[in-house]
């Protein structure tokens, strides 16, 4: 498996990123490869209570820490593995979700910010020359923001998840031509939430959709998921890989894992730059 | 100590108590305002620290991420393999962008007399990197 960053972002909030990255982190860790999964919405932070149910004790560093140059990288990561019995390394690195700590985020400078993207570049390459991890996937904020644009730069393939809402689909085309495109970034769509499960949905039919949405968006979409309401339901703290491994959200999203796996390194050259 | 006495003394001390903790609050507010004002100073002190105007190459501004989506495609793929390499030769870069060392010297070039980036000699190699407006330990 070749060792890459993924970050996952949206145009708007509740798309269901999160549910996507820890599941898909939880996916890799369960079948034995060593992921990093990193918190980089310092707006709204919330996989410190996703694990509230594996992190023992107080956090002592976090990933904003890491950032602002207070400690090294190992400080600011904690292997989960061992509480859900996962054969990979699970390794989290958290936002601090206290309001000085928003607080003080909100308020960085623009010099703080290109040190803040040499300092993800920097982790990537601790983790993945270091620290034996594989995957590293970064949950971002929603929308075009300082920490979620240096998150898709970071990254080796940009995940965008949307929603069939169109406003979402009208924010994502233009976030995927004016951003993801002019950072040259290998990038692909998820769709997510759409229809309800119930719904009996033929293969044309799905077919149909993800063409449509190509044809749209002009990216490849490599999945396209349901809308299972015991998913939204669920208690935020139960991580569906380990409770329920055999729920179709996951079997959808481990093929989502299985493509990103096939996606060929980013090749500049490939890329839409108009030079 | 009669009982119209006692109450008399148990208001005066409480009107000092308020007296005095009216001091102490505005004490405080006005240190709160001096801090924030400080932390105004500040964080302006490292915006300004960063943008040194561009005479004969000196950095202007370290390329963030928004400066950079500002840039032709060409130059930003430069600037983007620095933020990743962190320093890098001409070579270094060209390996990266799949570019021809030249065009890419010429481009990191560019970028130094833009004043987005800085070089330097080490030995026989030049060396192009983004300064960090605030290093921090690594």
């Amino acid at each position: 498996m070749r060792k890459k960053a993924i970050s996952i972002h949206s145009s708007r909030g509740g798309t269901g990123k999160t549910v996507i990255a820890t599941n898909l982190a939880a996916i890799y860790a369960v079948k034995g490869v060593n992921v990093a999964l990193l918190d980089l919405d310092f707006c709204a932070p919330s996989l410190v209570d996703v694990f509230s149910k594996g992190i023992s004790g107080s956090v002592k560093h976090w990933l904003n820490d890491f950032l602002d140059g207070r400690c090294r990288a190992e400080q600011a990561l904690i292997d989960v593995s061992k509480a859900y019995g996962l054969k990979g390394k699970l390794l989290l690195g958290l936002a601090n979700p206290s309001i000085e700590a928003i607080r003080n985020m909100m308020e960085k400078s623009r010099a703080w910010e290109v040190t803040a993207v040499k300092r993800l570049f920097s982790l990537r390459s601790r983790l993945f020359d270091a620290m034996d991890v594989y995957c590293c996937i970064l949950d971002t904020s929603p929308g075009v923001q300082y920490m979620s644009v240096n998150a898709v730069v970071s990254s080796d393939i940009a995940v965008a998840v949307a929603t069939l809402d169109s406003l979402d689909l009208k924010g994502l085309e233009n976030m995927l031509a004016e951003l993801y495109d002019a950072f040259a970034k290998r990038s692909v769509v998820l769709i997510n939430k759409v229809f309800p499960e119930t719904r009996v949905w033929s293969s044309d039919e799905q077919t149909d959709l993800i063409g449509k949405m190509e044809k749209t968006l002009k990216h490849r979409v490599i999945g396209v998921i349901p809308c299972y309401c015991d998913v939204l339901q669920a208690k935020r703290t139960s991580l569906l890989a380990v409770d329920k491994p055999y729920h179709p959200f996951l079997r959808n999203l481990e093929e989502v894992a299985e493509k990103l796996d096939g996606i060929k390194e980013v090749d500049m050259e490939e890329q839409v730059l108009a030079e | 100590m009669g009982k119209a006495e006692q109450s008399a003394l148990k208001e005066e001390l409480l009107a000092k108590l308020v007296d005095e903790l009216t001091l102490v609050n505005r004490k405080l507010s006005s240190l709160i305002e001096l801090n924030e004002k400080m932390l105004k100073m500040q964080e302006k002190f490292l915006r300004v620290g960063s943008e040194k105007p561009p005479f004969g190459g000196e950095l202007k501004l370290a390329p963030d991420v928004m400066t950079l989506l500002s840039l032709p495609p060409s130059l930003r793929k430069t600037a983007m393999v620095l933020l990743k390499l962190d320093k890098a030769t001409a070579e270094d870069l060209a390996r990266e962008t799949r570019r021809l060392r030249p065009v890419e010297s010429a481009y990191a070039n560019q970028l130094v007399r833009m004043g987005y980036i800085s070089k330097k000699r080490e030995g026989r190699e030049v060396y192009f990197y983004i300064e960090s407006p605030m290093e921090i330990r690594k």
